[in-house]
């Protein structure tokens, strides 16, 4: 009678608990949701930067066009008169997701534009690895810690940073599919199930179509397994959750087109492929182990060893004889970057150069991970209390991304999921002890509590509180995860320690008053951590940078400049038109204007950027032939001389100098550079007054305000009147941040010439 | 004895009547050169004003050999940021490389040059900024307009890619560059059999499982430490060669521990920061973990009484200093204050 009538009573708690977590659950998709609207509250609803408006115009041409059109899909409006395979050469994962997401919202005759589904594919997939975070974590260390993870996750800066409404980019949903990738390792780790293998293999096909990042995780598993074997914690379940993996995943991820045959090529896969070797090895040796006796054990091991050793060797000597003929040892300078941290610094400057790429200070850590960088050592140390398979997981996830994003700061994003199911155990753990040791030993409910903790091992029944619940999940678990596994050897050793704990646990409290002080603590420091994250959301990570705002005493500017040139060019100008510009406008013009473009963000071709580099650093007439060569009409300048926008091209102009010298040597930088100095002022040289780029930038500047006072540089200009020959101005913004040009028709000038000739 | 002193006394002889009567000039200072080379332990030729005057007057030209000059200044050799000692390894790494790969070949010199002895010779060739290195061609008259300047890019990358510069521009060919090996073969050799010897009880020990590697601690300790070496920041000290303090500029006895300005920081201010990040998750855990375990209620009181005073000051220092580094105040969110 006693018994069922708790065995009901727990079902009750178990049913009311799951409720709970499900509006819990909501409410975090709400949260990660909602905080990365800010950019469309206080902008619009736009697509940011530069690299999404070349995913975007990718999507629109799948929507419009289809997905074979897309697969085979050759752009001619760009790296003209190269073009360029589009096809063959983007992720598609992030373009097909948002294909389909349009498609099926067109299908419930729900009209909504492709920019829409697009701006709001981030967050929308924030939501999804919020929950994707919950089920790893609750794979690992129970609802509670879950719960607390896919909360941090949901508003953890770093991937706010990524992920914002707008912000169309392979992250937004590689996160996602990297997160729930590792949940489906976890899950066939624990289950054994050939099921979640094959899940696990397509969601990891899913992260390879994303993003180029999947490298991480094939070789994040095998190391983890690898490391299994070495201590001692083989099992099938293992062979299972791996083997599947490598087999399928490899077939998989050679399907996408951008990767190809490298997923067999480059060593940069092998590590998978040796581990692949070695779990058979182990396999083998695990099967012997239960067929013989011990005795006879002992000889067949020595044999099994000597002769996996050999083909390991055998493999390891293939393998190094492979990665040596290659000229950067197989690996990718990227990769090798990471490994060696002074390798980028040493031989490849582009790779250096770019800011992404630098390696991060404490400041960034606070900025990007905040709070969370305190309580991940807890979550660690958690982890090894005690050690499972998934706890080891999650700390060898946590290693490694930490140490990955000490060498680059770009990979501080990929180190934000793991410090967010760090924390949650953490914070779970220490909220677990904190309010039990509340709930035992408040002076009312002490009579109660005692006399519950003599006779009913799952706690009082009178208290509702969330924690609670939380802390009894975590215990249900642990005694449910055994009784799946088939094996009873392993059950009786799960279970033994979970027993244990739980004689213990009633005597495990921290007194009343620490406990009350303590947990206020661990709940402002979380509210810090809200505080933080809303304000990083708000003020740090949303601008579009297509749309630039400043604020002065006398209200709001608004600057829409860049979208005022590309709504020009494409009423303006025919649509064959090919116009020219530094790779940084590419993406947006052939985006926003629909015009052929010379280069654009993708860099592949080195010497057409040089070309375009060293026409704007050559006078005028070198620059019109050149640019004569590439079909281009039109010539287009950012500028911010005038309202103070920093990063426009006459900054830019040094690196245009650089690249175009480093292909063509008559461009030198000292010419450009009075005594190692970049100046614009009287004093500078008069190569850099007569370049292009000078004199696109300042043309008709003093007409502004008399003086030619440029506000980025804070000084007169050099050469304030001149005429141009070779181009003429025929459109210039509201703030003059976009100029355009237009080549002028030789006809004239050879006419002149022929006049004079024959005069 | 007499052994040793012939060939001096001949070198003396083949430069002293040369000298004085300067009948063949060039193979005279090239003797000379060859001799101050390998006189040298680095191969680098050190030059003096009037040595330079020499070999650079106009009337040498053309001289039958380039001269790669590496400008050095020992009082500048502990400002990091400028590399100077590295790259002076570098040159002479070139030229112990250049000279084995083509002994017989006096097409090229390598030479140094210091400040404090030779600033006419740095005025000479309007040296303003360190490092600075410069190819003196056969041909090159005025010191200032005919030698070339070695461009950054050239020497960033190391003694390989001076080199280029060199085989570049003289259009001679310098050779594998030979860098001292990290280990030398009788160690590798002995670290391999120690390898060989251990292999068999290593292998014994893992399948019996009782290596370190089976103790869950060392796991930890590592974890924890990557955590700490990580968020400190170690990389970008390791990267960008950051020393742990700087000297005050004003006030030389006082030391710089903290860099204000967030794309940077110095080695002592990146561990202080890791190891307040990390202080506070270990104490939190031994709270949660072991201090629960004790059963002397006075004990527990007063460990949580310390662990809660010392995490609230490193969170609250954490702040303060984020705050005071990169000059962002967090604030909460509030829409009506600036619109």
């Amino acid at each position: 009678m006693a018994a069922s009538e708790t065995a009901k009573d727990s079902a009750l708690r178990h049913a009311f608990g799951n409720v709970l977590s499900f509006f819990i659950l909501v409410l975090i998709g709400v949260l990660a949701f909602s905080i990365r609207l800010f950019s469309v509250i206080k902008y619009e609803s736009v697509i940011h930067e530069f690299d999404p408006y070349f995913n975007y115009r990718v999507t629109q041409f799948l929507t419009k066009n289809g997905i074979y059109d897309f697969w085979n899909w050759f752009d001619d409006r760009t790296w003209y008169p190269l073009g360029r395979v589009i096809g063959g050469t983007v992720y598609p994962g992030l373009t097909l997701t948002a294909g389909t997401l349009w498609w099926i919202l067109n299908s419930l005759n729900i009209p909504l534009s492709v920019e829409t589904v697009c701006v709001f594919t981030a967050p929308i997939f924030s939501s999804i690895a919020a929950w994707a975070t919950y089920l790893l974590t609750k794979e690992v260390k129970g609802t509670g810690a879950g719960l607390t993870a896919a909360a941090l996750l949901a508003m953890v800066p770093s991937y706010i940073s990524r992920s914002v409404a707008g912000s169309y980019d392979n992250e937004a949903v590689a996160i996602f599919a990297l997160i729930f990738t590792f949940y489906l390792y976890i899950k066939t780790l624990n289950t054994g199930s050939l099921f979640y293998a094959t899940l696990n293999s397509i969601a990891y096909f899913y992260m390879v179509c994303s993003w180029g990042g999947y490298t991480f995780i094939i070789n994040l598993i095998p190391m983890h397994v690898l490391l299994c074997i070495v201590t001692g914690r083989y099992s099938s379940r293992l062979y299972i959750a791996y083997a599947p993996l490598v087999v399928l995943g490899t077939l998989l991820a050679s399907l996408v087109p951008v990767v190809g045959f490298n997923a067999v090529l480059t060593s940069e896969h092998f590590a998978s492929f040796l581990v692949f070797i070695i779990i058979h090895v182990v396999a083998l040796a695990y099967h012997i182990k239960g067929m013989l006796s011990p005795s006879m054990f002992k000889v067949a091991v020595t044999l099994v060893v000597s002769v996996g050793l050999v083909i390991c060797c055998a493999v390891v000597a293939v393998l190094v004889a492979l990665v040596a003929s290659s000229p950067t040892k197989g690996w990718s300078g990227r990769s090798l970057s990471l490994l060696d941290p002074t390798y980028a610094s040493k031989y490849i400057p582009i790779i250096a150069s770019v800011s992404e790429h630098q390696p991060p200070t404490w400041p960034s850590y606070f900025m990007d991970i905040n709070v969370l960088a305190f309580l991940v050592p807890a979550g660690i140390i958690a982890c090894f209390l005690p050690l499972s398979d998934a706890s080891s997981f999650v700390v060898l996830y946590i290693v490694t991304s930490v140490y990955f994003s000490g060498v680059m700061v770009r990979l501080m994003l990929v180190l934000a999921p793991a410090a967010c199911i760090m924390s949650g155990i953490a914070l779970s753990e220490a909220f677990a002890v904190f309010t039990r040791s509340i709930k035992f030993q408040l002076p009312s409910l002490s009579g109660d509590s005692q006399v519950d903790a003599g006779n009913s091992d799952s706690g009082s029944a009178a208290t509702t509180q969330t924690e609670a619940v939380k802390a009894d999940k975590i215990e249900e678990s642990a005694k449910e995860r055994p009784s799946r596994k088939n094996k009873k050897k392993e059950k009786e050793t799960v279970e033994k320690p979970s027993v244990k704990s739980r004689i213990e646990k009633r005597l495990l409290v921290l007194p009343l008053e620490s406990s009350v002080i303590a947990l206020l603590l661990l709940v402002l420091l979380g509210a810090f951590y809200v505080v933080h994250c809303v304000w990083a959301a708000a003020e740090a990570y949303s601008a579009p940078s297509i749309v630039l705002t400043s604020h002065s005493h006398d209200g709001l500017h608004v600057f829409d400049d860049f979208r005022e040139a590309y709504a020009w060019l494409s009423h303006n100008t025919e649509v064959d038109d090919k116009v020219a510009s530094w790779w940084d406008y590419g993406y947006q013009t052939t985006a926003m204007a629909n015009r052929t473009v010379i280069v654009d963000n993708n860099t592949w071709n080195n010497t057409h950027i040089a070309t375009v580099g060293t026409a704007m650093s050559s006078p005028e007439k070198a620059a019109w032939e050149i640019f004569d060569s590439l079909d281009v009409k039109y010539v287009l300048v950012v500028f911010g001389g005038l309202v103070g926008y920093p990063s426009d091209d006459i900054n830019k102009f040094l690196w245009m100098v650089r690249i175009g010298g480093g292909v063509f040597p008559h461009i030198k930088e000292p010419d450009y550079l009075r005594d190692g100095q970049y100046r614009i002022d009287s004093q500078a040289t008069p190569t850099m007054l007569n370049c292009l780029m000078y004199k696109l930038s300042y043309y008709r500047f003093v007409e502004t305000d008399g003086k030619a006072f440029d506000r980025v540089r804070q000084t007169e200009i050099g050469k304030k009147h001149f005429k141009l020959t070779h181009f003429e101005e025929v459109f210039t913004t509201h703030h003059w941040m976009v100029r355009i040009y237009k080549l002028k028709p030789p006809k004239n000038r050879i006419r002149g010439k022929t006049k004079k000739s024959k005069s | 004895m007499a052994m040793s002193t012939t060939p001096t006394l001949l070198l003396f002889l083949l430069i002293l009547p040369s000298a004085i009567l300067s009948s063949d000039p060039d193979s005279s200072i090239v003797s000379e050169l060859l001799h101050l080379q390998s006189q040298s332990k680095s191969g680098l030729i050190h030059l003096s004003d009037h040595l330079l005057r020499r070999l650079l007057h106009p009337s040498s030209a053309p001289r039958p050999f380039s001269l790669l000059i590496f400008f050095d200044a020992q009082q500048l050799h502990d400002k990091t940021e400028l590399r100077l000692k590295h790259l002076k390894s570098e040159f002479s790494l070139l030229a112990t490389s250049f000279i084995q790969n083509n002994p017989s070949d006096p097409n090229i010199f390598f030479a140094d040059i210091e400040f404090k002895e030779s600033q006419s010779s740095f005025a000479l060739f309007g040296v303003q900024a360190l490092p600075h290195i410069r190819l003196v061609g056969p041909e090159a008259k005025d010191p200032k307009s005919d030698s070339i300047q070695m461009d950054s890019n050239d020497f960033s990358n190391l003694a390989e890619s001076m080199a280029q510069f060199v085989e570049s521009k003289t259009g001679l060919t310098v050779g594998p560059i030979h860098r001292p090996p990290m280990l030398s073969k009788t160690q590798i050799g002995l670290l391999v059999l120690a390898f060989f010897i251990s292999l068999p009880f290593l292998v014994k020990r893992v399948l019996s499982g009782e290596t370190l590697l089976h103790d869950w601690r060392v796991w930890l300790s590592g974890a924890v430490s990557v955590y700490f070496f990580s968020v400190s920041g170690a990389m970008h000290n390791i990267i960008r060669k950051m020393p742990m303090f700087l000297a005050d500029r004003e006030d030389p006895s006082k030391l710089v521990f903290f860099y204000q300005g967030s794309g940077m920081q110095l080695g002592a201010e990146g561990f202080a920061v890791g190891f307040l990040y990390s202080i506070v998750g270990i104490m939190l855990a031994f709270v949660t973990h072991l201090l629960v375990r004790v059963r002397n209620v006075t004990v527990q009181r007063f460990v949580m009484v310390v662990v809660l005073l010392v995490s609230f000051w490193a969170v609250k220092k954490v702040v303060f200093l984020d705050n005071w580094k990169t000059g962002y105040g967090i604030h909460a969110y509030w829409p009506s204050r600036w619109t």
